[in-house]
């Protein structure tokens, strides 16, 4: 078969059906303990300080990567606002389905810190959103939230 | 050659638990951090990190060395993964040794991870695909059929009892008591082994190293640098690797052809014509106890068939003339895989340097063997130490 030609159909080759027949739980880890902990009670972003590096981990790691310190003891707060560094719209799914409604996705920095995360952007913003616009994180309501990524509603551009 | 020796000056261990609370990334982070500080060292004197993790599948992360990079050190550094199974460990120093032996780097930060307890059920649903998809996987191996198949092979052919093989559990799980990362040592009887739940017999539940989480790391460096930095540097004196056939039942089930390669390799560059005579301390591979009994045979610590009466006649205890897993092995500190081959070198390196507190071996041991047994269970990894 030339790499031209494609068996349009599995069924026309003899085959076995396989499977790896597990599934995963990861822990949130020392550092992710407590920064969904601070989401989840607080509503709040926390992160770690190297004062040797002058770098803020958020999301927060125990250590710094540049020189290896323990920042196990080096918490600090900062404001549920930042920058998209870099944004997205997704049509389709991780099926490549399309979506009904669009998908805004972002690498957003926040402020004061020096690492960049991903997340939602509410996609009633995408008319207005930009690289460098100002945007702040929407929590879900306390009692709905879980401790997890998702306890982050989305973020919306920045009324301030 | 023109190769350079190189030197182990620091290490570092995490406890080897069965769930741990942190990342593997934080793992590798603690390991090699107290690596780092026995060396007296910081990350700006590392030139390059090398990273030994087994299958992405156990943490449930693709591209596991790049996960691990930033808790290893890597951030801005010229930085490798290398995976040969359950041989990782202790193919780590040799992947270590390659760099710096070879002129390019002065100083290695070696790191070695494994988080089993993400996996659910069991770490060991990842291995089904590791048996061939259409001649094997139909019958719904586990990896433990592959261990009851060899140990019954070796057993019949040297006429040994299930008791002879238990005595190494019970050995290596006493070892262990001493051992501050062990995860399951204790005090165990032949008996407590040969009344464990059979998972498929012979092999039962005493019989085999537990599912673990934990990191393990040593920092290498040239002969200069380490000069400088300790005055008991342990050489890594001899390495060796090697593959046997891809098709497990077809090597030979009672003989680790494989470990005698890697080990003849190793020894020829170590200089050592009489291993049996010359090496006074080994840390075989046990994730099994048959294994630690099949691997002395391998690395030509006896004759062939004979190790099970070494383990009998205490010529493998702590103060015995061959001390065997004086660490407590994977039978008693745990099992977390590239983690576990490393412990193993770790164990040389304290005990050559004299700094293995209530497991230190009497008799100023000055020569090591390490080795490891992974891949698709064909492959053998050795490393000879010394000072």
């Amino acid at each position: 078969m030339s790499f031209l030609e494609k068996p349009q159909r599995n069924v026309d080759l003899t085959a076995y059906d396989g499977k790896i027949p597990v599934h995963y739980k990861y822990t949130l880890g020392l550092a992710g303990d407590k920064f969904f902990t601070a989401i989840k009670k607080d509503g709040k972003f926390v992160g770690t300080h190297c004062e040797e590096c002058d770098v803020i981990y958020s999301p927060p790691a125990i250590y710094c990567e540049r020189c290896f310190a323990s920042l196990e003891d080096s918490w600090v707060e900062l404001p549920s606002s930042g920058t998209v560094v870099a944004f997205t719209v997704v049509t389709e799914d991780d099926q490549g389905k399309e979506l009904h409604c669009p998908q805004v996705i972002a690498a957003i920095q926040l402020d004061g810190a020096d690492n960049v995360f991903i997340h939602r952007v509410c996609d009633c913003c995408i008319e207005d959103l930009g690289i460098g616009v100002r945007v702040q994180a929407t929590f879900k309501p306390k009692k709905e939230r879980k401790g997890t990524l998702d306890d982050i509603e989305y973020f919306e551009i920045a009324t301030e | 050659m023109g190769l350079r020796k190189v030197a182990c000056v620091g290490a570092g261990i995490t406890k080897f638990v069965r769930r741990a609370k942190e990342t593997g990334r934080e793992l590798a982070w603690e390991a090699a951090k107290m690596a780092l500080d026995n060396a007296g060292m910081t990350l700006a004197d590392i030139d390059c990190v090398v990273i030994g993790s087994a299958p992405d599948a156990f943490d449930g992360v693709h591209m596991k060395g790049e996960y691990l990079a930033d808790g290893s050190g890597g951030f801005c550094k010229p930085v490798m993964r290398h995976f040969v199974g359950g041989g990782t460990g202790v193919f780590s120093p040799i992947h270590a040794w390659q760099h710096i032996a070879s002129g390019k780097f002065e100083t290695c930060l070696v790191v070695t991870e494994e988080k089993m307890s993400s996996c659910f059920p069991a770490p060991a649903g990842a291995f089904i695909t590791i048996f061939d998809h259409t001649t094997e996987q139909p019958l719904g191996p586990t990896l433990i059929w592959i261990f009851a198949l060899e140990m019954n092979r070796y057993m019949q052919r040297y006429g040994l009892t299930e008791a002879d093989i238990a005595k190494v559990s019970v050995q290596n799980k006493f070892n262990a008591i001493d051992h501050p990362a062990a995860q399951l040592p204790g005090k165990i009887t032949v008996k407590d082994v040969l009344n464990s739940e059979v998972l498929a017999w012979p092999v039962k539940r005493l019989d085999i190293s537990p599912a673990s989480d934990g990191a393990a790391a040593i920092v290498l460096t040239s002969e200069h640098k380490a000069r400088r930095i300790t005055d008991k540097p342990v050489w890594v004196s001899g390495v060796g690797w090697a593959l046997d056939t891809a098709y497990w039942a077809t090597r030979d089930l009672y003989y680790p052809q494989y470990v005698e390669k890697a080990a003849r390799m190793a020894y020829e560059m170590a200089g050592i014509r009489e291993p049996d005579k010359e090496i006074h301390i080994a840390e075989p591979y046990d994730p099994f106890d048959y294994k630690m009994l099949h691997h002395m045979e391998g690395l030509l610590l006896c004759k062939r068939g004979e190790a099970a009466k070494l383990v009998a006649d205490g010529v493998t205890a702590r103060t015995g003339r061959l001390p065997c897993c004086p660490s407590g092995g994977a039978l008693g500190v745990g099992n977390p895989i590239a983690a576990t081959g490393l412990m193993k070198i770790i164990e040389l390196f304290l005990q050559l340097r004299g700094e293995a507190g209530k497991r230190q071996v009497p008799g100023d041991p000055r020569i090591g063997v390490a080795q490891a047994w992974g891949d698709l269970m064909q492959v053998g990894t050795v490393v000879v130490m010394s000072r």
